[in-house]
This record gives C-alpha cells, sequence and structure tokens, in this order.
C-alpha cells in the first residue's frame, strides 16, 4: 500500500514538473497578461524577422510601464516572425547576465535587454560585442558610453523638468514659499537620476517660490518609498508640491496622504499640488479625477518601436555592432491640457497589462 | 572521496558486528549514497537526458559560461559545508557577501559621484569624489582584498562567538545577522552600486590565464584544496566531524567545541567574502544587494553534494559537486527557454528531493559520511 502511495506520488510529481515543462516550452514566444492578450500593443518592426532568434531579457515587469513595454516588445517580435527567447532575471543582474550568457550559446542573432542598472547594462554590452551579436538596451540607459549598442530612452531631465515646472506654475498661485519633496529612485538608475535633476532644475531656477527640497529614497521599492514618504510627512506635515520620479508610486503616496486629510482633487482644501513621470494608467485616472497634476509622459510605444527597427535593420544588414541612441523627448501631461493630449498617452490609450 | 578522521570522537559509524550482513541490494544502495560518485552520476546522466533538448549544452562557450558560474558558488558552498557538518546553518553568508563585497568596491573604486554617496558615512573620511584610497594599482588592491576577507572572517566570527558562547541556535543567530549584515551595506552607500572599478580588480573575476583555466578558476581549486586538506587531513577537520556529529560526546572527548564552532563560522565568511568578490569583479561593481537572492542555491547544491543538514557528514569534493549540479540545472533550464518561474519551481522540487534524498542517506548510513 505504502508502495503504490509513493508510486502515485512520484507520478504525479513527475506530472506536475512536466506540465510545467511543457507550459514553459510554448513560453518561447511573446509574454504576456491575458488582458494583454486581448489587446493589440504591438509596434512596427519594419524588418521581417523569420528565422531570427531574439534573446529578450528583462529584470521585472512589477509596474505598469515595464508590463506594457515587455508585452508590447515581446508581441511586435513575435508580429515580425521573430522566435523570442525571453528570460526574466527578478531583479538579480547576475542571473540576467548568466541567462545573457546562456542567450549567446544558443547563437541568437540580436539581444535585447531592459537591464537591472546601468552598471550592469555596461557589463551586458560588452558580452554582446565580443559575441559580435547586435543588442539594443530598452529604456534603461548604460552607466557609461562603453561598448556599442542601441539605446532607447526618453529625455528623462527634460520630461521631469516640463512636469515640474507645471507643479511650480500651480504652486505660484498660492502667493507664498512652498514646501518641495521628491521622491526618488534608485541612483545607480541614470533614468533616476536624470528625473532627479530635472526636479532639481526647476526647484533652483525658482528660488524665491521653493523652500528647501526634502528628498525622500524610494529605491524603486513602493514598500520603501511608502514608509519613507511616511516619515517624511510627519517630520514635514506642510508639503505643499509633491513629485513623485514614478507614476506606480501612486498608491502608496494615496496611503500616507489619505490619513492626513491631504489626498483631495484641485480645488478643494488640503490639496497636494502633485506630479509623476511615465504616463501609466494610473496617473491618467488620477489627473481625470483632479488628485494629481501633472505626469511626464515616455513614449514608450515610439521607444520600443524605433528599437525594434534599428535593431531589425542591423539584423538584416549583418551588423554586429550597431551603436545609436534615440531619445524620446516626451512630453508632460497636465490637468490644463489633459483634453487635448491624453490621447498621446500610452496610459490613458491601452488597458494595463497585468504585471 | 569520504574523508577520514583523525580522531576517534568522530569514529560514529554504528558497528554491525553481531548482525546479519545487508542484503547485496542494500550495501549497493549504501554504497552508491555514501560516496560523491553519486552527485557524479546524476550530473553526467543529467547532461546526457538535457542535451538533446538544450540548445548548445555541449558547446565550448558554454562549458565556460557553465564554469564561471561554478566557482563563486563553488567557493561559497565550500564554506556554507564547515558549518553543515557542525550541524549548524549560515544564513548569513548572503549577508556577508552583500556587505564585504561593496566595501571592497568602495575602497577600491576610482571614482564615486557625490550625488549618490556624499550622504554616506563614510563620504570624506575614507571615500570620496576621486573614489576610495586602495584604487591606485596591485598593492592597493591586494591591502583591499585583505581587508575585506579580515571583516568577512569577522563577521563569520560574531555568529560563531554568539552560537558557541551564547549557546543561541544558529539558524536565528544568522537569521538576524542576515538582516544586520545586509542592512549595513545598504545604509553604508545608500543602496547605491559602486562602479568604477579598476581594471586590475575587474580581471580577478574575469581574466582567463589559458583557455578556460581563469583567475576564479586558480582562486576556487586553491581554497578547494585547502579545505580539503583542512576537513581531512588536520586535527581541526576530526573536531568538526566529532563535533557536529554529537556535542556532547565530542566535548567529553576533548574537542575545544567553542573554538571550533568560532572558527567553522569565521571560515563560511571568509569563504562567502572570496566569492562574492568574484560574482562583483565579473560585474564589474559592488552591490549592496549582490547576493539576496543567492542562499538557496547555496543550501540546496550543499544538500544535493551530500552535506547533512543533521551534521556530521559531508566533504568538499562533494560540496563542489553539488554546485556544478546546481549550476548545470539552472543553465539547461536557461536554454530550454523555460519562464523564469519554472525554473524556480524545478529548482524548489531539486532541493526538496536533495532534502529527501539526506534523510534516506541518513537512516540507511547511520553516522557514516
Amino acid at each position: 500500500m505504502i508502495r503504490y502511495r509513493a508510486l502515485g506520488a512520484a507520478t504525479a510529481a513527475l506530472a506536475l514538473v512536466g506540465a510545467l515543462t511543457a507550459c514553459g516550452t510554448t513560453g518561447g514566444g511573446a509574454g504576456g497578461s491575458s488582458a494583454a492578450a486581448e489587446q493589440d500593443i504591438s509596434v512596427e518592426v519594419g524588418s521581417d524577422l523569420s528565422g531570427k532568434r531574439i534573446c529578450f531579457g528583462f529584470s521585472g515587469s512589477e509596474t505598469e510601464f515595464w508590463a506594457a513595454g515587455i508585452t508590447s516588445i515581446g508581441d511586435s517580435l513575435a508580429a515580425a516572425n521573430a522566435t523570442v527567447i525571453e528570460h526574466n532575471s527578478n531583479e538579480d543582474p547576475n542571473r540576467q547576465l548568466e541567462q545573457v550568457r546562456d542567450c549567446i550559446t544558443q547563437g541568437v542573432d540580436g539581444i535585447i535587454v531592459i537591464p537591472e542598472d546601468g552598471s550592469s547594462a555596461n557589463t551586458i554590452i560588452k558580452e554582446a560585442n565580443d559575441a559580435d551579436i547586435p543588442i539594443g538596451i530598452f529604456n534603461r540607459p548604460p552607466a557609461s558610453e562603453d561598448g556599442a549598442a542601441i539605446i532607447s530612452v526618453a529625455d528623462n531631465r527634460d520630461v521631469a523638468a516640463q512636469t515640474v515646472q507645471y507643479l511650480a506654475d500651480e504652486a505660484a498661485k498660492l502667493g507664498r514659499k512652498v514646501q518641495p519633496l521628491v521622491m526618488v529612485g534608485n541612483l545607480s538608475d541614470q533614468n533616476a537620476v536624470q528625473r532627479r535633476n530635472g526636479f532639481m532644475d526647476v526647484i533652483e531656477a525658482n528660488p524665491d517660490l521653493f523652500l528647501a527640497p526634502i528628498e525622500v529614497q524610494t529605491n524603486w521599492d513602493a514598500a520603501t518609498g511608502q514608509s519613507n514618504l511616511q516619515a517624511a510627512l510627519q517630520a514635514n506635515p506642510n508639503v505643499d508640491v509633491l513629485f513623485t520620479s514614478s507614476d506606480f508610486l501612486f498608491p502608496q503616496i494615496q496611503a500616507v496622504l489619505e490619513p492626513l486629510g491631504k489626498w483631495k482633487p484641485v480645488g478643494q482644501e488640503g490639496h497636494v499640488i502633485m506630479g509623476g513621470l511615465d504616463g501609466d494608467n494610473r496617473a491618467c485616472g488620477l489627473i481625470e479625477s483632479g488628485y494629481v497634476d501633472a505626469t511626464g509622459v515616455q513614449d514608450l510605444f515610439s521607444e520600443a518601436s524605433a528599437m525594434l527597427s534599428a535593431l531589425g535593420a542591423a539584423i538584416e544588414k549583418g551588423e554586429t555592432d550597431p551603436d545609436e541612441t534615440i531619445v524620446d523627448p516626451g512630453f508632460a501631461l497636465t490637468a490644463s491640457n489633459f483634453a487635448d493630449r491624453s490621447q498621446d498617452m500610452w496610459g490613458c490609450v491601452i488597458t494595463p497589462p497585468a504585471s | 572521496m569520504s574523508t577520514t578522521t583523525p580522531t576517534p570522537a568522530a569514529s560514529t559509524t554504528p558497528s554491525l558486528s553481531g548482525q546479519a550482513p545487508p542484503p547485496r541490494s542494500r550495501a549497493l544502495l549504501r554504497r552508491l549514497l555514501a560516496g560523491e560518485g553519486f552527485v557524479a552520476i546524476l550530473i553526467v546522466v543529467f547532461i546526457l537526458a538535457m542535451a538533446p533538448f538544450a540548445r548548445g549544452l555541449l558547446s565550448e562557450r558554454n562549458m565556460i559560461n557553465v564554469l564561471s558560474n561554478f566557482w563563486p558558488l563553488a567557493i561559497i558552498v565550500i564554506g556554507q559545508t564547515f558549518v553543515l557538518v557542525l550541524a549548524g546553518i549560515d544564513l548569513a553568508q548572503t549577508a556577508v557577501i552583500n556587505l564585504t563585497n561593496t566595501v571592497g568596491a568602495l575602497l577600491v573604486s576610482r571614482a564615486l559621484e557625490p550625488t549618490l554617496f556624499q550622504n554616506s558615512v563614510l563620504w570624506n573620511t575614507v571615500i570620496g569624489p576621486d573614489g576610495g584610497p586602495l584604487g591606485g594599482g596591485w598593492p592597493g588592491i591586494l591591502f583591499a582584498l585583505l581587508i575585506v576577507v579580515v571583516i568577512g572572517a569577522l563577521l563569520g566570527s560574531l555568529n560563531g562567538l554568539a552560537i558557541a558562547r551564547l549557546r543561541m541556535p544558529p539558524f536565528m543567530v544568522t537569521l538576524g545577522t542576515m538582516l544586520l549584515f545586509s542592512a549595513v551595506a545598504v545604509w553604508l552607500t545608500r543602496s547605491e552600486n559602486v562602479a568604477n572599478l579598476p581594471d586590475d580588480y575587474v580581471a580577478i573575476g574575469q581574466a582567463s590565464l589559458w583557455g578556460a583555466l581563469t583567475v576564479p578558476a586558480l582562486i576556487a581549486v586553491a581554497l578547494g584544496i585547502a579545505a580539503h586538506y583542512l576537513l581531512g587531513r588536520t586535527p581541526f577537520g576530526g573536531w568538526l566531524y566529532a563535533a557536529g556529529t554529537n556535542r556532547d560526546a565530542a566535548i567529553i572527548s576533548g574537542v575545544p567545541y567553542k573554538r571550533v564552532v568560532v572558527t567553522a563560522y569565521a571560515l563560511s565568511g571568509v569563504f562567502a567574502t572570496v566569492g562574492g568578490l568574484l560574482y562583483s569583479a565579473r560585474l564589474e561593481a559592488g552591490r549592496p544587494t549582490l547576493a539576496d537572492d543567492l542562499l538557496l542555491d547555496v543550501i540546496g547544491a550543499a544538500v544535493i553534494g551530500g552535506v547533512s543538514l543533521f551534521g556530521g557528514k559531508g566533504s568538499v569534493l562533494g560540496a563542489a559537486l553539488g554546485a556544478l549540479f546546481f549550476v548545470v540545472l539552472s543553465n539547461s533550464l536557461n536554454l530550454l527557454n523555460l519562464p523564469f518561474t519554472v525554473v524556480f519551481i524545478v529548482k524548489g522540487l531539486v532541493i526538496v528531493a536533495a532534502a529527501l534524498l539526506d534523510v534516506a542517506r541518513t537512516r540507511l548510513l547511520g553516522g557514516a559520511r
């Protein structure tokens, strides 16, 4: 009896592993959620990649921006008839490096990476260059210009500055000096550095309007951001202007501001003038309902299309070390221009894929 | 390659005299399970089974990749072996890696961005815009390496002291220090990565001397031989096995138990530090979160390699083979292009299977190593 039970358990375990393996092998194509599958968010690649194998490594899909970007890139490559080898490193740069090396072993024709941070991007670019495989880096730029890669990235500094300038214009209407607060991302990510710089550019340009800003570290982590914001607001309850370096933190901001009576729409007593950056679906809804004043928009689809087109062209031409930086100028979607420009923001036009 | 026991206290294999000889099949099973040959066979069978499906698995390039992933992990697993043999566990190894690789990078970095590091407690004392104090050449780099290895030994010793002197459970001590050491690493750098490392420092994790013979390979082999000698050929090794098999009997037999515990945890810290430095150098940056996801790989590899979670059993060769199996497993799952969730599930199942195997081994072999 015990033997039969053991045999049954072993069979069940093997069946489970087999089923999982079967699931996995079909996942070589584009990943993404069922929600995303209902909506086509693929972009133009401009090349027929039939017979080409593209390695696509990303570090996680925990925000709307990354979930949409990953789904869009995967779907677009599949639509261009490429075989996509997806690897999620789950925010471990060491694992990402190993995954890229394993892709190179398989003789892929091209590599696309959303790196964990700028310094690991350089290491991965070097691996691809050494193997003579063209590589594209999406949205998160390398720390230095070493190596050849197609880099598609938003002008984070300018987009942040445009957004914070709108917040400054709104704050000026209060007719007094105001207390600004910035939620800073992981500063080993150039995107976070440039967004902070954009914020500081506007603060420093308006010394008569702004008090010394309060900086809250988030490290791109929701829990860290929430607890640090909570502490900052306990010490400085009179914050007038809040800029978050990424829209994905708005739920945490709401969780902190609401109990303090500061989560109010524009025009109500206690409204904190707020802005973000990314242009996700949540920010779209919050601007529409008046809780958020502005957000900097990265044109996710334009960035993805530009990078995929450049990489596809390099693969077609047999170029192994294309070196190009594609800058997305972005724009600020504000309460003032919402009616005219909301349809230009990716977060307002797609159903957010599950992250 | 089972190790021999230098002291009588460690000879705890139950005597079979007076009992009927075991059936031949059982004896064969015992022989198979007792040695590292089991893991070696497992690796060969696994590679042969996966080769038709995992594209490039047997290619030269992939072999180099596998070895590159293997050396640092093997060093860390061998370090963990010292404490597992003692019937302990060192959950803080990953935190030691996080802290020491970050400190090492800070000491040798050639430039540090003030925006990122000016709020560090070390700014304008140890580090500054021109980086750390020891990045100017080989002497400085070697001195920096010595400093971080000493730090690793001290951190490990702290664990050992708490366990040996205060008689605290190893799991709780190292769980606590895992959080503590990792938090210090994040605090020192405000969670920033430390880049701009000198080429000589990076070469420690990457440089090839001849084909697959790399600097990490040399370091790992040297440390492996030293660890094997320590475990198998010195009184310390015998004391370790004895204390891991039966603590009270070992103390009565004259084993300096507290000293052995502190030394074992110090060695675990040192090996973790060296393995972490290799990981850090190949990524060309110090990272305060470098090893956050590494613990299961380390424990899993050790157990697969025949190092018993119950203490008293295990060898350096077994630990290294366990690490090799884990690296080959990860590599082949990657080459199958499986989603990372499936990779985690398979790894988890393998670790559970290894733990079951450990129980089976313990039942079948009694106290034999």
